[in-house]
């Protein structure tokens, strides 16, 4: 914690979260805002909250910045000027916003300060996860520990989320008929594109080593910062480099609709039939420590540690299909038959 | 050691300071991604490099990982950095910036 370097980067916050505002190339907007995630992932680092660093520079940074881009090459790079009812609505926007503001003001006065030892949460609740996470479960990062077990009825429930929004991705956008409902726009073109040898090749000497990497993190998550959520969004991420920066059907054959569809769908089923599988065993819903009856040469704290990196894979194996579905998706415009 | 250490931590500053002053300075898109994607690569590459000489005050197995991962951001950086610079022109040329010259007359 060094105030100078806080203060330093909250303020180009500030300055990216209104540029990504004031711009009115979409383009541009979309860089100041992946410029601001990252911003966001260093100061959380300063702030000692690294797993979220991470899963900010991963998700903010890197995928949802490339989504922008694809939604950007299937709509239009330029904002659009509303001329009815401008100034009404501006104002309307206005008041709700500052409303909300003060409200958030008000009740940010009922918080205790920043890392204050004497709140009820880092008396009794914290000091309990720090000393006997090791003792309990054998997983030196207490992040993973608490996420993945202490609470890992919520993180289930996260990965629903994260399956729900690629389900809502595929409801919306996929189009089945060949002949379009509607007229659209033609995708807005820089150039047409050949085949570069150089940025090619890079490619596909860099994705093995990004798939390794990812394979890592996900099952590293207990030692080091990463896990499941991590290492789905950069396995992710390596077949989004496939489809950029060779083609979109490369990615399609190795991962066809089919096979996203089912592996989100086993991802969710993987975390949720471990947590049944406790409860077939006699013990609570996602209670690992039971798993020792089922596992070869477990102890019942070894049985949790193992029960968290099923869940960290099923987790992967869902963010992974859905982050490549929500791509594929956006990018071809729900047609699947061509795309950035 | 630590000597090392401050010696090529300025000198990485120095060369990213370098790279700002390119971006801002120069005149066109083509010499400014030039400072860019130099600039960068080699900077990054030196303070790196002390981040690993750092690491070695007690020389362990645990420091050695260590040292070896942050070699491989290294090799990952030189590999994926150039390349985003030569995509970054690539897409500039494609899209038919045209490079400065002296005197815009003589070209035309």
């Amino acid at each position: 914690m060094i105030w100078q370097l806080d203060l330093s980067i909250l303020t180009l916050i500030v300055i990216c979260a209104f540029a990504t505002i004031m711009v009115k190339d979409l383009l541009s907007a979309a860089i100041i805002f992946g410029a601001y995630s990252f911003l966001m992932c260093l100061l959380w680092t300063e702030m000692g909250a690294v797993d979220v660093a991470f899963t900010e520079a991963s998700v903010g940074a890197g995928v949802s910045t490339v989504l922008f881009f694809a939604a950007v090459y299937q709509t239009s790079r330029r904002v659009g000027a509303r001329k009815s009812g401008r100034l009404l609505s501006k104002a309307f926007a206005l008041t709700a916003a500052l409303l909300t503001g003060l409200v958030l003001l008000i009740a940010e006065a009922d918080f205790p300060g920043f890392a204050n030892p004497f709140t009820p949460a880092s008396l009794h609740l914290s000091p309990y996860y720090i000393t006997q996470t090791l003792h309990d479960t054998n997983v030196p990062n207490m992040v993973t520990s608490v996420l993945a077990d202490y609470r890992g009825f919520d993180t289930m429930f996260e990965t629903a989320v994260i399956f729900t929004a690629g389900l809502a991705v595929i409801a919306i956008l996929r189009r089945f008929k060949k002949e379009a409902r509607y007229d659209l726009p033609e995708p807005y073109v820089i150039s047409e594109g050949y085949p570069d040898t150089i940025i090619r090749f890079v490619a596909r000497q860099l994705v093995p080593f990004i798939q390794l990497f990812a394979l890592y993190v996900v099952a590293h998550g207990h030692h080091s910062p990463g896990g499941g959520f991590q290492g789905g969004v950069i396995l992710g991420a390596s077949f989004i480099l496939l489809a950029i920066s060779f083609d979109f059907k490369i990615v399609l054959g190795i991962m066809s609709e089919r096979w996203n569809v089912l592996l989100g769908n086993i991802g969710v089923l993987i975390y949720a039939g471990i947590g049944f599988l406790c409860l077939l065993l006699g013990a609570n819903f996602l209670d690992y420590s039971m798993l020792s009856k089922v596992l070869p040469a477990t102890d019942k704290i070894m049985a949790r540690s193992h029960g968290m990196l099923g869940i960290e894979i099923g987790v992967a194996i869902a963010v992974m299909a859905i982050v490549v579905s929500i791509y594929l998706n956006i990018v071809s415009h729900g047609k699947y038959d061509k795309g950035l | 050691m630590t000597l090392v250490v401050i010696l090529l931590t300025l000198t990485g500053i120095v060369f990213f300071f370098a790279t700002t002053v390119g971006i801002l300075r120069f005149p066109d898109f083509y010499s400014r991604m030039h400072a860019a994607g130099k600039g960068d690569t080699l900077s990054s590459l030196l303070i790196l490099l002390a981040l690993v000489l750092y690491n070695f005050h007690e020389v362990n197995l645990a420091n050695l990982l260590v040292a070896i991962k942050i070699l491989l951001i290294v090799v990952f950086i030189f590999m994926a950095s150039p390349t985003a610079t030569h995509a970054i022109i690539d897409a500039g040329y494609e899209s038919d910036i045209k490079p400065w010259t002296k005197n815009p007359e003589e070209e035309s």
